[in-house]
């Protein structure tokens, strides 16, 4: 029995430290913008319906992370005019905002962060490709940008469109 | 006075200068356009001295198409979601129809009626400081329909096209108009809002884009036009030289001028009067009325206001 105890554990200290360094990579990648969005078509009315593309060495970490590079795309990025769909801007395009907000934006992605409320995954759409050492995972997200607008003006990231008046 | 008193007396005073000391906030309302109405036989057509001319009829296109409606609706629904209501075209025109049948009816107990003038008739029109004009159009191959369709902003008094979309949905052969149309406003409201927003910006750095047009009454009891000279400036020229200090960093353009008359376009106003209160074009009218009835010119202004921003100067009589 304690052999067996033993054995777990070791193999829990070889196994945590390649996992969270997985996730620091995934994470470096999305501050990196080292992700694809497209978009997948019309959402529904308050959101915007998109295929995003994450890259790591271990799938489950790339479907995870395509969450937030999502959320992050939306926000920093913006969305191209693929699939019949129309070019959509970031929502805070000013240049330098992320550093700006650098503490809010850490909290915001911190893993199982605030980012959550706004995604979420359509199942059975994955796909995995092995590109080199690592995978390319692409999945189609459903992403409340009004929602998120809201709390990004809320927080004074961005302005309200009737801000000043 | 205790110390309640007085903090009582500097929240009040607070309160009132941030509540007057916000910007004046435009208004917009969506239009069909002319070429919409004009393709779907909302038009009327009046003889104008000799003249047939051709206007949209906003009332029979509303009481009659659907979509026309919807597309009002939705993007009023998205506008408003995103704190920035629009007036509503049909409530508008309700309003004014409803008012002009109670000014028939008004009288005095000595049966006189209400005064007005053929240019209050005139102004009293649906109206908005920016207006969002709306066109589409369905064009079929076979069984399959696209929908055209451009969506502009445009500043009602400079003319300025503030920003736009436009496009053309992906062919379909079972959506129904309505949706097509709903899909194309919902896909396009944030780049339309994008531009909008630096439209904003843009006013709030630079100041407020008005016009302005100084005129002069024919045969006018103060006997002055434009080229009346005082300490050997034409007035014109005295007139140019407010402008220019008043302005925000001087800007302004001239269209053209005459003896009788002297149009501004491009005018940038401050948002804010030197009391912290909000500045308008008819405020900025009035300073500059304010400024020609003083030494040593002593003409006397009629100010003729056009909304937010555009005001008329007739100089000579009241």
């Amino acid at each position: 029995m304690a052999k067996k105890v033993l054995i777990a554990l070791l193999a829990m200290f070889i196994c945590l430290p390649g996992f969270a360094g997985s996730k620091r990579k995934a994470d470096k990648d999305t501050n990196r913008f080292r992700y694809e969005i497209e978009c997948a078509g019309n959402g529904v009315q308050g959101t915007y319906l998109l295929k995003v593309w994450s890259f790591s060495k271990k799938p489950h970490i790339a479907i995870e992370q395509c969450k937030k590079n999502a959320v992050h795309g939306v926000i920093f990025k913006g969305t191209t005019g693929t699939n019949g769909c129309i070019p959509q801007r970031a929502l805070a395009a000013t240049p330098g905002i992320e550093m700006e907000y650098k503490e809010y934006f850490d909290y915001f992605f911190n893993d199982n962060g605030e980012y959550l409320k706004y995604v979420s995954l359509t199942e059975g759409t994955q796909e995995i490709l092995k590109v080199g050492k690592e995978y390319k995972v692409g999945v189609i997200v459903s992403v409340q940008k009004d929602a998120l607008r809201k709390a990004l003006e809320q927080a004074g990231v961005i302005k309200a469109l009737g801000a000043g008046f | 006075m205790d110390m309640k008193k007085i903090l009582l007396f500097c929240i009040c005073t607070l309160s009132a200068t941030l509540a007057f000391s916000q910007a004046k906030k435009p208004t917009l309302m969506v239009l069909p356009s002319d070429f919409w109405c004009n393709q779907n036989g909302y038009v009327q057509e009046y003889d104008n001295q000799g003249i047939t001319t051709v206007m949209p009829d906003y009332q029979t296109a509303l009481m009659s198409d659907v979509d026309l409606k919807l597309v009002i609706a939705k993007i009023n629904d998205l506008m408003a979601e995103r704190g920035f209501p629009l007036k509503d075209l049909e409530q508008n025109i309700k309003m004014i129809n409803q008012q002009n049948a109670e000014m028939n009816l008004i009288t005095s107990n000595a049966g006189n009626t209400l005064a007005e003038s053929p240019i209050d008739r005139l102004l009293r029109v649906a109206k908005a400081d920016i207006i969002i004009e709306v066109t589409w159009d369905i064009k079929e191959q076979g069984p399959k329909r696209t929908l055209t369709y451009i969506m502009e902003a445009k500043d009602a008094y400079t003319g300025k096209s503030i920003g736009g979309a436009n496009g053309a949905s992906s062919p379909s052969f079972s959506a129904d108009i309505s949706v097509l149309l709903g899909e194309a406003v919902l896909a396009n409201i944030d780049n339309f809002n994008n531009r909008l927003q630096a439209y904003f910006d843009d006013l709030f750095t630079n100041g407020r884009e008005v016009a302005l047009e100084v005129r002069v009454f024919e045969n006018n009891e103060a006997g002055i036009d434009l080229e009346t000279e005082y300490d050997g400036y034409e007035l014109v020229e005295i007139i140019d030289d407010w402008m220019a200090a008043n302005t925000v960093e001087h800007r302004f353009s001239k269209l053209g001028s005459s003896e009788n008359y002297v149009a501004y376009e491009q005018v940038r106003i401050p948002l804010y009067k030197t009391n912290g209160m909000a500045m308008d074009t008819e405020a900025f009218a009035r300073e500059l009325r304010s400024f020609l009835r003083k030494e040593p010119y002593h003409i006397p202004v009629k100010v003729l206001n056009r909304g937010l921003g555009k005001t008329v100067l007739v100089l000579g009589e009241k």
